[in-house]
């Protein structure tokens, strides 16, 4: 247990917690929450931290509740493609495990030293490859949380396929720590492919890069990861001064060596540079990229659109902030309509209407687009002109009244996340 | 709850044909008796209504009409669920989906389709392959079966080894809540705002409200697809060729095992090329890329003949692969060569204690003086043994449900499921204690009543009630009228 200065690392948005605790079991992660219950403390499970700051601001500091003691592999059973390890495992740790044995956990988040198991499915965490495999969704078979009551609660189960009872692991992908304290997860594997290369192609405009993106997806090419990156963001990888796309292929070396030769193919009607072999060093800083543009960011903004309107949304919204004096730099999950803005300002000004205006601009833009927009991370300031979240609508009812039926004390995290759960 | 007197059932009729129209609504009990059961016919009970809305605005009124009776409601597609989920309570109202049967849209560029509840599985996939493009989850009924079933139920198929069960594929859903408001859970992007409230309600058994419009995904057709069979002479190296298979760090679209009681049963039926002296044959499908299949290809057979298969080839073409598949998809079928009657199981194992698990199967049902036929998805560990029996001998069915709960409670054993596809429904309620704790089930409840505060949206399905058993009490199995037309099959 850490108290006043220990408490450090674990302020968040210039909130010191009231103390942290790192429980070595799941009865301990009980007992703290038992504690924390009578109490009426609120509780914030805390992995390795890297997303500790996405979220509405808390009202009261509480109790941080590390996973750092909990780090166990409890079980690989290569023969049968899974693996369940305690929450507060890191992602890196665990490759490096399942790697003797020739396999992994298809999810490629970013900071995987750092990034922990738990943190990563309460976060839905993911990075390129989920382009190919998915999320945490498509690859947690089995959870095992301590609720805001104490109850230690175990949903789905170890084996690949299962419908018996609610899908409780969907519940807790990306439902930042407002549900239960997730202490231990079951995931499935995959083979490591034979061969894997990463390439990047240059374009001169991001509405060319957007096209060509399209065509890959209408091909018959099996890229693992096809990111957009804007001139800012391929700036910033030191990939050149123009928009690129970064793809990723993995499977036997000819295959991947077709692929990379129909690439080239696929993209030149388009203006693409003929593609050119990335170090495998490039794939964990693809989603860093927006941030690394810039010295200090003002906000950075997730967008979620169609697929199909990823390069047109970059154009927008490169406009949006331009029209206001600020400048952005914008990477995108191509195929999946995933999209990560920073957002900077040329001039160092700090007053929050340019950048709120901005963001709330963004936000529109991604709802015409039939999607939405969350801030990953601004000042305080700018989080208290514009939510963090984006409006639910309806569904957000029905969020309040899960959360109020699984936390009916309201100890977990209140007031976090969407539709103020 | 007390029966509806009929001079009430007349007018709720009435209001019924207001919402819906007239020739969509059936109370007669001749017409009711259709829908007294699903796939699963040890279980039947009869509503006082079905009524066929045609939009969402239909649904709606016929649950908020319901919620004002107190009446219990439940949604149906095709009917071909093997747990008896669509099942209604005695009483109340079946909103069968089936005029809901459109496709609205298909959106190529971002690869997805919106469609209707009451679609059938396979028209979607006829509907987009013209452009290149297919719907994955691909379960044994899915000529019959619908995607709003298949969204209840969280269906399977043999390709989900690969490709992943209905979940994965389903982004959004516009859905008539157990009040009657309509709402959209996810949407058509690949992220959802807050909780996963469409990957909680795929699997929810018709408990969490009835989808009227469901946004999927829709992959690319693969450049090209090989097919290997792989004959064996004893089960246990079937079983070890799985182990081998993915050992070698290969991803087959499909792994399927066949027995030998069932190859004989399909030769019988259709002569679809499996030889009858064989112990066991697997079924290995590859799909991707032209490049790399004939490495991958000769890997399947290598890690097949090092486990000891006495024969193995590669289907020489499209013709011989559908052959090949057929006895795979109607093995269930060809049961009624073997047997009068059967009741087919459906649990979960690590694929690694698929030898043990298999001969544990055996001795249990030759206990129990019955035979059993194994036809199942082997790569993802889900099986599905088949008990044959004789509903005519005295005995026999309850000889058939004492080792059904063994099987099932073994599964739970060695760290395994109830259930990989068919759901709890009615059929497995009590055995979800098997392998989930109060705090767990009571978790689940909480979670229900978040979006089925009163209980009346499919009432008595997934979790254990103390009058679960007994009372339907099991009867003899005969082949739903939907199997007779040859429609769907038990899978």
């Amino acid at each position: 247990m850490l108290t006043d200065v220990e408490l450090g690392p674990y302020v968040v948005e210039g909130r010191t917690p009231e103390a942290a605790v790192f429980p070595g079991s799941i009865d301990e992660v009980r007992g703290v929450i038992e504690v924390a219950g009578s109490a009426g403390v609120p509780v914030a499970a805390w992995g390795g931290g890297t997303a500790a700051a996405v979220g509405t601001p808390s009202r009261r500091g509480g109790l941080v509740l590390g996973l750092a003691r909990m780090a166990r592999l409890v079980e690989h059973e290569p023969g049968d493609l899974t693996a369940t390890a305690e929450a507060g495992f890191t992602i890196a740790a665990l490759q490096s495990a399942l790697r003797r044995h020739g396999q992994w956990l298809s999810l490629d988040p970013a900071e995987p030293e750092r990034a922990t198991l738990g943190g990563v499915i309460a976060a839905n965490a993911s990075g390129p490859r989920r382009h190919l495999y998915g999320t945490a969704r498509d690859l947690l078979i089995g959870v095992t949380v301590v609720t805001g009551e104490g109850a230690i609660v175990r949903g789905g189960g170890k084996v690949v396929k299962n419908v018996a009872g609610y899908d409780l692991p969907k519940l807790f992908v990306g439902s930042y720590g407002t549900l239960g304290i997730i202490v231990e997860v079951t995931v499935k594997l995959r083979p490591v492919p034979d061969d894997e290369r990463l390439v990047a192609v240059r374009f001169e405009r991001v509405k060319d890069a957007g096209a060509a993106a399209r065509a890959v997806m209408g091909s018959d090419l099996i890229p693992s990861a096809l990111d957009l990156l804007d001139a800012e963001s391929s700036r910033a990888l030191g990939l050149g001064p123009t928009p690129a796309l970064v793809i990723g292929f993995d499977g036997l070396p000819e295959q991947v060596a077709w692929q990379c030769e129909e690439l080239g193919r696929l993209v030149a009607p388009f203006g693409g540079q003929s593609p050119t072999t990335l170090e495998p060093e490039m794939w964990p800083r693809l989603a860093a990229a927006p941030r690394a543009a810039f010295e200090s960011p003002m906000a950075l903004m997730r967008l979620t659109v169609l697929p199909a309107t990823v390069a047109e949304t970059i154009e927008q919204g490169t406009n949006a902030a331009r029209q206001r004096g600020l400048v952005s730099a914008w990477s995108a999950h191509a195929g999946v309509g995933v999209l990560t803005a920073a957002l900077f300002s040329p001039r160092q000004q700090s007053e929050p209407g340019p950048i709120a205006a901005v963001l709330a601009e963004w936000r529109s833009m991604a709802r015409a687009a039939g999607g939405h927009a969350n801030l990953v991370w601004a000042p305080l300031a700018v989080k208290a002109e514009v939510p963090v979240w984006d409006d639910a609508g309806a569904a957000g009812r029905i969020m309040a009244r899960i959360k109020a039926e699984l936390d009916p004390l309201n100890i977990l995290n209140p007031g976090r996340f969407v539709a103020g759960v | 709850m007390a029966p509806l007197t009929d001079t009430r059932k007349r007018e709720l009729r009435r209001e019924l044909e207001a919402i819906v129209g007239q020739g969509a609504v059936l109370s007669d009990p001749d017409e009711l008796l259709v829908y007294e059961s699903d796939g699963l016919t040890l279980f039947r009970a009869l509503a006082d209504f079905v009524v066929f809305p045609t939009t969402a605005e239909h649904v709606a009124a016929v649950v908020r009409l319901a919620h004002r009776e107190e009446l219990p409601f439940v949604a149906r597609g095709a009917g071909t669920g093997l747990s008896g989920g669509c099942l209604p309570a005695e009483g109340g109202i079946v909103i069968s989906l089936m005029r809901m049967n459109r496709v609205l849209e298909v959106d190529y560029d971002n690869q997805i389709a919106v469609v209707e509840p009451g679609l059938v599985n396979l028209h979607l996939s006829w509907a987009v392959g013209p452009q290149g493009y297919y719907f994955a989850p691909d379960p044994s009924s899915q000529q019959a079966c619908t995607i709003g079933g298949n969204v209840a139920n969280n269906s399977g198929g043999p390709h989900t080894l690969k490709y992943g069960v209905t979940v994965n594929h389903v982004l959004g859903l516009e859905v008539v809540m157990p009040d009657g408001e309509i709402v959209w859970l996810g949407g058509r992007t690949r992220e959802a705002l807050g909780y996963d409230l469409a990957g909680v309600f795929v699997g929810s058994e018709g408990t969490f409200g009835i989808a009227t419009k469901i946004v999927v995904r829709l992959l690319r057709k693969p450049q090209a697809v090989k097919t290997v069979l792989a004959v064996f002479d004893r089960i246990e190296q079937a079983s070890a060729a799985v182990s081998a298979v993915i050992a070698r760090g290969l991803v087959p679209a499909a792994v399927e095992m066949i027995d030998q009681l069932t190859i004989q049963a399909v030769e019988d039926a259709f002569g679809c090329g499996y030889p009858r002296d064989a112990a066991a044959a697997l079924l290995v499908e590859l799909d991707g890329l032209s490049r790399g299949m004939e490495v991958q290809t000769v890997r399947i057979i290598e890690a097949c003949r090092d486990s000891g298969a006495r024969e193995v080839r590669t289907a020489r073409d499209e013709t011989e692969r559908q052959l090949l598949w057929k006895g795979r998809k109607s093995a269930f079928g060809a049961y009624g060569r073997v047997s009068p009657a059967y009741m087919v199981m459906d649990g979960v194992i690590p694929r690694t204690k698929l030898p043990y698990v298999l001969s544990r199967v055996n001795e249990i049902v030759a206990a129990h003086g019955l035979r059993v036929g194994n036809v199942f998805h082997a790569g993802d560990g889900n099986l599905h043994p088949n008990i044959l029996y004789d509903p005519r001998i005295p005995g026999e069915e309850a000889r058939v449900m004492e080792a059904g709960a063994a099987i099932m409670k073994l599964c739970a054993e060695v760290g395994g499921s109830i259930s990989g596809e068919h759901g709890i429904g009615l059929e497995k309620v009590d055995f979800m204690p098997f392998i989930f704790s109060v705090a767990d089930l009571d978790f689940m409840q909480r979670l229900k009543r978040a979006f089925n505060p009163t209980g009346r949206c499919n009432p008595g399905k997934i979790f254990p009630t103390r009058k679960s058993c007994g009372e339907a009490g099991p009867v003899a199995y005969r082949p739903h009228p939907i199997e007779e037309k040859g429609l769907a099959q038990r899978f």
